[in-house]
């Protein structure tokens, strides 16, 4: 028996020394534990939040898209050889939809990452806790209000006590059981949350935050949502808080309306952008806008003479378009890696002139005053009256092709390529795996 | 509790032993039985105890224990021969061993097994069936050759991956890949790029021993779930040294091509799409008046741009781009040189090999240079030492995956009124192209992707005593892989950015060790045990770095060092490891009765603290009815056995090391580091477990000259891990959870001929055919359907189906009326012509029902014919590129020749619906891009002659032999794609994505001259 001993030994020891071996842990992530510990790391989820924020799907560049294509009205043609984004562009969706899947998706990642970081808002150091409040809470009332745009009927629409929104997610996920099994709020609770969130990010934000959200961006943001609930009054007053704080600290109109567009860095009329570098960041705008030359897709989008038409032959807005890949093609979204502006300020001096002119006031400036001071940058002679139609129209042009084009449409109760405002066509499906996996506490849209 | 059993098995192993009496010396030769030839090397044993060996000339000397009246001879190669004692000088003239002889010696993992004595199910290929087969991957050269075991090449590109499956998919999430294990070491499965597979010269294989159910399978427990195959690789044998050299040359092409529409079919069909549309919107554009603004005017804007500096109103240009796809030169190259040889004490095998492999796509091809070096070593009576080495490099210039513009096959998209080049000789790119040219690719990209691979073992196999041996093995696998890639400025990925270049390095390093003790003996001549016992550790490391940068001064500049600016770069590391403890007993009463019990422990890192452990037990039966009295007599019966199995294996592989935890990873935004939620934990989560029962019945007829065997088998998994929806308003979209349940049943038949064997004419059949029901018996439990349509295909999971069947509309046709196309409602009966109302019906399965392979073999004289036929019936192919390609010219890619069937006027009743330029007339997936994909193939077939004796000696050679072999010469098939095997490459990572077609190339069709000298 003796001459197995060494064997046995030999065994012992391998077998000893194998078994700790059994414990490993990754190399690339950390534990929930570990990611919501301390102030550092709750920082880092914030800016992970942004990400989330800026993939294609979201801010990235889809949404914006999205909006154009669906109020294309012949002054756009989706040309490209994607049949997703064409279903989009012709008002024929199918569920399936690969392109408003991911969106749905990314928003609710997105949002999540908001509500871990307003669910570990107490391990932020006192002096940062408002900014990060107010940051998650900006950028989840963002990603609401678009999915309330895309996937349920317009608010214009009316009824929005019992239509339905989407599904109102404000605490963070930390498994899966019956409690994330969540219907679909009403577009009035929706909205409801939408103005609850952006006001008191309003509050907290500070003026100035880097290229991160801030004070101004929150009140632009509300202005947007009350134009679309068609409260004039508190859009106009928001959006004139935004331009007098945000002009207080260093924003204004760019020289000339090229240099509002294809920068690396914020240009400084800029108040919200997503940022976009060789490195890092998605602009889906230029992926599918621009054309090979510029690294672009095929040119998939292009403008058409309709559009062009609308243009007064002098007006530098109309010189920021090229002629590439056979087409007419926006000059916004030219080059690759450049930073995709959400909220520029022009769109709020042409907001607070809306409802000013709408209310009958003049609070900030004049209706005039604010539509001359975008026409002087295009290089136009100023109006000597001005009417809501001119309003309008000079919307129209300014901010063309920067994801506007639906939310205005829906608002104004026009029509696009034969389908009006309030069709069901012009509202997205629920992807149709979001219906499936919620065991049909989600339901469909009308029309799908 | 588990260290008291493992001591109280062992005490019982050595309580047992014997001890030898008294001896007496026994002398003799071992011959050839045929040429005389003595065979040194030899392995004399009584009771299956080795007494001893042949030396050089074939000579023994034997001590063997006075009371024994017979001992047994066995070597490789030949059958094994009980010799009765008479004498003290024996002549003992061996018989070489048929192709499948019951007396072969079987790879069974930590032992070995006659074919007669098994109790499970195991099946053998020969290195010598698949040596010279003109392609890289073993798995391919096993295609047709073995019962239950299915092989799907997923496209015609060269040194890509194959799908290879025993018995049917049992996964839907995790692998469904078998277990590797050469010499004794499980090898790395995953490869940054490319089939790990490839790396392996298989023409230094001996044999493949394929472990196919549960209780042949389960010693390999937890990674066993698919079966396992074990690769021996080959051996030196004592005696003169034989060299071995082999070339080949040969050529290759495609199987098939699928036509598109040339240039004037491409401007009348497009323009009558365009002319359609109009006239949905009420425009005539053949109205002068009506012309702008019209759908006909935007189609002939682009018909002018694609025509380039050419005219498309006289046709001038008819580029057939799916031929420019094809390298028309694409050619294969093998060499081989291997010597082996050794004495008594020490036995070697070395070879050298080089095989390069034109793909049939350009841009595509492979090459593996490859040395092997196999020591086997009897230091002592009791210790005997080897190593099994090999090295490998392969280089494989690869092309993007089916899903890119850039890949060679999606040329078939461009405009056949476009040229290929413009006036000024420059290949066209877009605007004038449809799409980017993939041409441009051969002239601005590279794809290279080198891998160093190095597989390594060494052995000490310690005897105790006659009885009791020791085995312990260390292998290495280490395998390094650069994929070095760059896009100059004239491709798609590198024309914005001056050029772009990307480095990805990818190590993959696993180490095991196996430690085994072995014990064989015989009580009262009719007891005979063999068990074993022992532990296995094995640790898998992966590195994997990648850098990548833009702007380079010129193409000719390819490296990163050149790199205006690096743009971005990434590593990271996972690591898994698995603990073993196995143990089984055999146990043969009288040579009729067998049984077999085993039993393995797995410990593994992959699962929390809740599951880490797992227990997998088999046992199994046989009963050789041919040896009972009552079957003695039955003359044309010359052997049958019943056997019975059951046993437990499990999975855990293939869904990433810690899907376990609750993850939260890194993240960039601005330039600044962000962290994320990644993933949702589930400590509950477990291993995949299959139970498998098998019933099978071994038989010979005539002497052995009619051999087969039937088995029926049904494989339960449970505890699938899948990745199931969650409601992606939780921020997730999945969490990996151990649901449902997968069933495959089925049944294999294999038999094998002699039908002629006389001294000219020698001609051998051998065939198999399996069946295979495949069927999801549980999802989560209360979801029974978890759909798939995902625009382009149908692949979906359903309770009671076959995984990944095409679940969703069923195509209707065109409308005789209007040309809509349209769909069946739910109730099966009526059509409509909205996509979004259609009923969901399962319109094919891409799991085949029947696999088959006939193999023939005839020799006359010095000439050989080889022929294998293989098929696969019953299943169905999904054209996800139908909606671009099949497409009543929905866009302006090239449409198919079938298109030509369109909806044209009221009353035609045709499958093509009207053409619609931009309307989607019934591009979403449906059945109408699902078809049969049945086909049987002349996978094989070789032609050669061995030069007789004479002439061999006139040219001092030892054997000569000339061949010609083709593969795939022919195919059978009415699937109207361009080859019925295929599982597009961008999909194939999910078990569920079966049969997809999309710009997939077809097979390799090849003919290849070789002659084999031996000296």
């Amino acid at each position: 028996m003796k001459k197995y001993i060494p064997l046995f030994m030999f065994l012992a020891v391998t077998a000893s020394s194998c078994d700790k071996k059994l414990d490993l842990l990754p190399q690339q992530s950390v534990a929930e534990e570990v990611a919501l510990s301390s102030d550092a790391n709750v920082k880092k989820i914030l800016n992970g939040c942004y990400d989330a924020l800026s993939s294609a799907n979201l801010y990235g560049g889809h949404v914006l898209l999205f909006s154009e294509l669906q109020a294309a009205d012949g002054e756009i043609l989706w040309e490209g050889t994607y049949n997703e984004p064409r279903e989009v562009y012709r008002k024929d969706i199918l569920t399936t939809n690969s392109y408003v899947r991911d969106t749905w998706l990314t928003s609710y990642r997105t949002i999540n990452i908001a509500n871990n970081v307003l669910g570990s808002i107490d391990v932020i150091a006192a002096a940062d806790k408002n900014r990060v409040k107010g940051e998650a809470l900006f950028i989840r009332a963002a990603v609401y209000f678009e999915l309330v745009k895309l996937y349920a009927k317009p608010y214009s629409v009316g009824s929005v006590t019992t239509n339905l929104g989407v599904p109102l997610i404000l605490t963070p996920t930390r498994g899966i059981n019956e409690s994330n099994y969540v219907a679909r709020s009403t577009v009035e609770q929706v909205y409801a949350r939408i103005l609850t969130d952006l006001t008191e990010a309003e509050s907290l934000l500070p003026n100035t935050n880097g290229s991160y959200a801030t004070k101004p961006a929150a009140a632009a943001m509300l202005s947007r949502v009350y134009l679309q609930m068609e409260r004039f009054t508190d859009a106009r007053d928001a959006a004139d808080r935004a331009i007098s704080v945000a002009t207080a600290n260093g924003k204004s109109l760019t020289s000339t309306y090229a240099a509002a567009f294809n920068n690396s860095t914020n240009a400084t009329e800029y108040l919200f952008a997503m940022q976009v570098s060789a490195q890092d960041g998605a602009n889906a705008m230029h992926e599918f806008w621009s054309i090979p030359e510029y690294g672009g897709r095929d040119g998939d989008v292009s403008i058409q003479a309709k559009h062009l038409a609308l243009y007064a032959p002098t007006d530098a807005r109309l010189a920021l378009f090229y002629s590439g890949a056979g087409a007419t093609r926006s000059g916004k979204w030219q080059q690759q890696f450049k930073v995709l502006p959400l909220i520029r300020l022009a769109e709020l001096y042409l907001t607070r002139a809306e409802a000013n002119f709408r209310a009958g006031t003049v609070i900030g400036a004049t209706p005039l005053a604010d539509v001359n001071r975008i026409r002087n940058r295009a290089g136009l002679l100023p109006l000597v009256i001005v009417t809501l139609a001119d309003i309008l129209a000079e919307r129209k042009l300014e901010l063309a092709h920067e994801g506007h084009a639906a939310a205005d449409l829906k608002r104004l109760r026009g029509s696009a390529d034969g389908f009006a405002y309030n069709a069901n066509k012009m509202v997205f499906p629920i992807p149709q795996r979001e219906v499936d996996a919620s065991k049909g506490v989600i339901v469909q849209n009308e029309g799908y | 509790m588990r260290k008291k059993l493992l001591f109280s098995f062992c005490a019982w192993l050595f309580a047992s032993m014997t001890l030898l009496a008294q001896n007496r010396t026994v002398t003799g030769k071992v011959t050839d039985s045929q040429s005389g030839t003595p065979l040194p090397g030899v392995t004399i044993s009584v009771n299956g105890k080795a007494i001893g060996t042949t030396d050089a000339q074939g000579f023994f000397t034997l001590s063997i224990p006075a009371a024994t009246k017979k001992f047994s001879v066995s070597y490789v190669g030949y059958s094994d021969q009980s010799v009765t004692i008479t004498g003290n000088t024996i002549a003992i003239a061996l018989k070489q061993a048929d192709n499948k002889n019951l007396d072969e010696v079987i790879v069974v993992g930590y032992g070995t097994k006659t074919k007669k004595d098994l109790t499970g199910n195991i099946a053998r290929v020969k290195g010598s069936d698949v040596a010279n087969i003109p392609v890289p991957n073993f798995t391919q050269a096993l295609q047709g050759r073995a019962a239950g075991v299915f092989v799907e090449s997923q496209s015609g590109k060269v040194g890509e991956g194959i799908k290879v499956r025993i018995r049917g998919a049992g996964s839907i999430s995790a692998s469904n890949a078998p277990l590797y294990v050469v010499d004794g070491v499980p090898i790395n499965g995953d490869a940054a790029s490319g089939s790990s597979l490839a790396d392996i010269n298989f023409n230094d294989i001996e044999t493949f021993d394929i472990l196919k159910d549960a209780s042949a399978a389960s010693i390999y427990g937890s990674r066993a779930a698919n079966g396992v195959v074990l690769i021996t690789t080959k051996k030196g044998k004592a005696g003169k040294t034989n060299l071995n050299v082999n070339m080949q040359y040969g050529s290759n092409k495609p199987t098939h091509l699928r036509g598109f529409l040339d240039a004037k079919e491409f401007v009348d069909l497009l323009r009558e799409a365009a002319i359609n549309s109009d006239k949905i919107e009420g425009v005539d554009p053949l109205d002068p008046a009506q012309y702008s603004g019209s759908w006909l005017q935007f189609a002939e804007g682009r018909l002018t741009r694609y025509a380039g500096h050419t005219n498309w109103r006289t046709l001038e240009t008819n580029t057939n781009w799916e031929k420019l796809a094809f390298n028309d030169n694409a050619n294969s190259k093998l060499m081989d040189i291997s010597a082996s040889g050794g004495n008594e004490k020490t036995r070697f095998y070395i070879s050298g090999g080089y095989n390069g492999q034109d793909g049939i796509l350009f841009g595509n091809d492979f090459q593996r240079i490859s040395g092997r070096f196999n020591l086997d070593h009897e230091a002592s009576e009791r210790v005997k030492i080897g190593v099994n080495l090999t090295v490998a490099r392969t280089v494989a210039n690869r092309v993007a995956n089916d899903n890119q513009f850039f890949t060679p096959m999606q040329i078939v998209a461009l405009a056949p009124i476009t040229p290929v080049r413009n006036a000024a000789g420059i290949t066209n790119d877009r605007p004038v192209t449809t799409y980017y040219n993939p041409l441009i690719e051969l002239e601005a990209s590279r794809y290279v992707s080198t891998t160093y691979r190095n597989i390594g073992s060494a052995y000490l196999n310690y005897k105790f005593s006659n009885n009791l041996v020791f085995k312990t093995e260390f292998g290495l696998d280490v395998q390094n892989q650069n994929d070095d890639e760059f896009y100059g400025v004239r491709s798609t990925v590198g024309q914005s950015t001056n050029g772009y270049g990307q480095s990805t390095w990818f190590r993959r390093v696993n180490y095991n060790t196996n430690n085994y003790l072995n014990y064989i003996n015989t009580f009262k001549e009719k007891h005979f045990i063999d068990a074993t016992l022992g532990m296995s550790f094995q640790d898998f490391k992966t590195d994997y770095t990648t850098v990548y940068g833009q702007d380079f001064p010129l193409d000719e500049l390819k490296k990163l060092a050149s790199a205006g600016t690096i743009t971005g770069g990434s590593s990271t590391l996972t690591e898994s490891s698995i603990l073993s403890y196995f143990a089984r007993a055999n146990y043969k009463f009288d040579n009729k009765y067998l049984l077999s019990v085993s039993g393995r422990i797995d410990g593994s890192s992959r699962f929390g603290k809740e599951n880490k452990h797992g227990f997998f037990p088999a046992v199994s039966a046989g009963w050789i009815l041919s040896e009972e009295n009552f079957l003695k007599d039955v003359k044309a019966l010359s052997f049958l056995k019943l056997r019975g199995s059951f046993g437990l294996t499990g999975n855990d592989a293939g869904f990433g090391d810690f899907a376990h935890l609750g993850l939260w990873g890194a993240a960039k935004y601005n330039n600044t580091s962000g962290l994320v939620p990644t993933q949702l934990a589930n400590p509950k989560l477990k291993w995949e477990k299959s139970e498998q029962t098998d019933i099978g019945i071994d038989f010979g007829f005539f002497n052995n000259r009619l051999t087969g065997e039937i088995d029926y088998y049904v494989r339960n998994t449970r505890d699938l891990i899948y990745d199931i929806p969650v409601p992606g308003t939780s921020g997730f979209s999945t969490q990996t959870v151990n649901i449902g349940s997968m069933q495959n049943k089925g049944f294999e038949l294999v038999l094998n001929s002699v039908n002629i064997n006389n001294k000219a004419v020698k001609w051998n059949s051998s065939l198999n055919i399996s069946r295979n029901n495949n069927k999801i018996t549980k999802l989560d439990g209360e979801q029974t359907i978890i759909p798939g349509n995902d625009g382009r295909y149908l692949n979906s999971l359903m309770v009671g189906q076959g995984i990944g069947v095409f679940y969703g509309p069923k195509f209707a046709g065109a409308d005789p009326a209007n040309g809509d196309a349209l769909y069946y409602k739910a109730d099966g009966k009526t059509t409509t012509n909205v996509y979004n109302d259609a009923g969901t019906f399962v319109v094919g399965n891409p799991n085949p029902d029947w696999i088959a392979g006939l193999n023939n073999s005839v020799s006359w004289k010095g000439l050989e014919l080889s022929v294998l036929f293989q098929g696969v019936f019953g299943n169905q192919i999904m054209n996800g590129a139908g909606g671009f390609m099949s497409a009543s010219f929905d866009w302006f890619d090239n449409q198919t020749k079938d298109q030509l069937d369109r909806w044209q006027k009221a009353g035609d009743v045709t499958n093509v619906p009207q053409l619609r330029l931009g309307y989607g007339n019934g591009i979403g997936a449906s059945s109408r891009y699902v078809e049969n994909g049945d086909y049987v193939r002349l996978k094989n077939i070789t032609l050669a002659y061995n030069l007789d004796s004479k002439l061999l000696s006139r040219f001092k050679l030892r054997s000569a032999r000339f061949y010609v072999t083709g593969v795939n010469l022919a195919t059978i098939t009415k699937y109207k794609g361009w080859d019925p095997e295929v599982n597009s490459d961008y999909r194939a990572g999910n078990n569920r994505n079966q049969g997809s077609d999309f710009y997939s190339a077809p097979q390799i069709k090849s003919i290849t001259f070789g002659v084999s000298l031996g000296f």
